[in-house]
């Protein structure tokens, strides 16, 4: 792909207006990209993987992907969803890897002590749950994303990924409850 | 219908019936327990959100994707040129054998042999392609160990290497899917197995440095 240095870019670009400029090869724009979404997934990373570390290599990959593979992208779902969707490969792909290598736990980068027990319960209660319920947990309650755009990146009716959200949060009462015992 | 405890669950997903669960709970301890949980689940959910600084995270997708783009100077030194360099060096030698087991009376020929020279037998094809799946899976073999002996954070020369791992894959990625469109193309078939051996190379070449780090 053509490298282009910062172009004709709005200060605050449509959606449309970033994926063409991504599309494009314009650096900026996908320096906007990272900027709008790092954060938060850093953070679904981290929830993922359990690691700053391995958090933040598995967005940089999900960048690189997003990079090489954008000029293929139609556009038929969001930039957004699609770079999430790509995030969530990356760190699926990181799991397997790390199952390959049957490797124990991951060194979790637990929060410092002084927090409300309930967090850390809910931590290791979080672990216990199946993937497609800790994915829409994490998305829904944790990150803020919008049951649309949850389903959008997980390419399920909302009415599933409602569902999956109200199996997480059972299960998570159930575990947080008999712990508690 | 008279709401009992074991009906909250079902609340909690029908909100028509929440009216009837909350004159429940304002007598019901327990359920008044569980309820203030399902609560306090979402809200403390919310604290989950982990806020890093990573000043230069941006800065290493950058120069990752520029290195993938722009010739680093001296050219002579970047690897693609090498492989490339050794493909057309390997080509070479490969194409006047090739050319001349085209050129032999047709009762020697190969089946599968066209009298084009850059294209493989099917037997020597079948022997390239169960050289690469060998090759491949020790190659496989070795990134394990690689990924698992690499420290982090990663010191500039591992990510460097780490970055030449990437565009090596890349295009290895690229010159399969070329070969799958082309599977007798000698000089496809060449450059594939350079590329495999500059990764095996750089692999070795990183895990012997890391051992003796
Ligand atoms: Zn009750």
């Amino acid at each position: 792909m053509p490298l282009r240095f910062p172009g004709a870019l709005p200060e605050h670009p449509t959606e449309a207006q970033l994926a063409d400029e991504c599309r494009r090869g314009n650096l900026r724009a996908f320096e906007m990209l990272y900027q709008q979404h790092a954060s938060r997934m850093k953070s679904l990373a981290f929830r993922m993987l359990g690691s700053r570390a391995d958090a933040e290599d598995a967005v940089q990959e999900a960048f690189l992907k997003v990079h090489k593979a954008v000029r293929g992208f139609e556009g038929q779902s969001s930039l957004a969803t699609w770079v999430y969707r790509i995030l969530l490969n990356c760190c699926y792909d990181a799991l397997r890897r790390r199952e390959r290598l049957a490797e124990t736990a991951p060194a979790r980068d637990f929060p410092a002590p002084g927090k409300l027990p309930l967090k850390l319960a809910l931590e290791r209660a979080l672990a216990m749950l199946n993937d497609r319920q800790r994915i829409v947990f994490l998305m829904f309650e944790v990150e803020g994303l919008k049951h649309s755009e949850i389903a959008a990146i997980l390419e399920v009716p909302e009415g599933t990924c409602r569902s999956w959200l109200f199996e997480a949060k059972s299960q998570l009462k159930r575990i947080l409850t008999e712990t508690a015992r | 219908m008279k709401f009992e405890c074991g009906d909250l669950e079902q609340a909690l997903r029908t909100p028509e019936l929440m009216p009837e669960a909350r004159e429940h709970l304002r007598f019901c301890a327990e359920c008044r327990r569980e309820y203030q949980l399902w609560l306090q689940i979402s809200s403390t959910a919310r604290s989950l959100h982990e806020e890093w600084e990573t000043p230069e995270l941006w800065g290493r997708i950058r120069s990752t994707i520029e290195a993938g783009i722009q010739p680093a100077p001296p050219v002579w030194k970047r690897w693609p040129v090498l492989a490339i360099a050794a493909a057309i060096l390997l080509a070479l030698i490969a194409t006047p054998l090739l050319w001349q087991r085209a050129h032999t009376p047709a009762s020697h020929a190969q089946p599968g042999a066209n009298g084009d020279d850059d294209f493989l037998t099917e037997q020597a094809l079948a022997e390239v392609e169960k050289n690469e799946a060998a090759y491949r899976q020790s190659i496989d073999k070795l990134s394990r160990l690689a990924e698992a002996k690499l420290k982090k954070p990663a010191s500039p020369y591992v990510a460097n290497e780490q970055e030449k791992l990437l565009a090596i894959d890349s295009a290895i990625d690229e010159t399969r899917a070329n070969v799958k469109l082309n599977r007798f193309n000698v000089h496809l078939q060449t450059t594939l197995a350079d590329l495999y051996r500059e990764k095996q190379q750089t692999l070795e070449e990183l895990l012997s440095r890391e051992q003796k780090n």
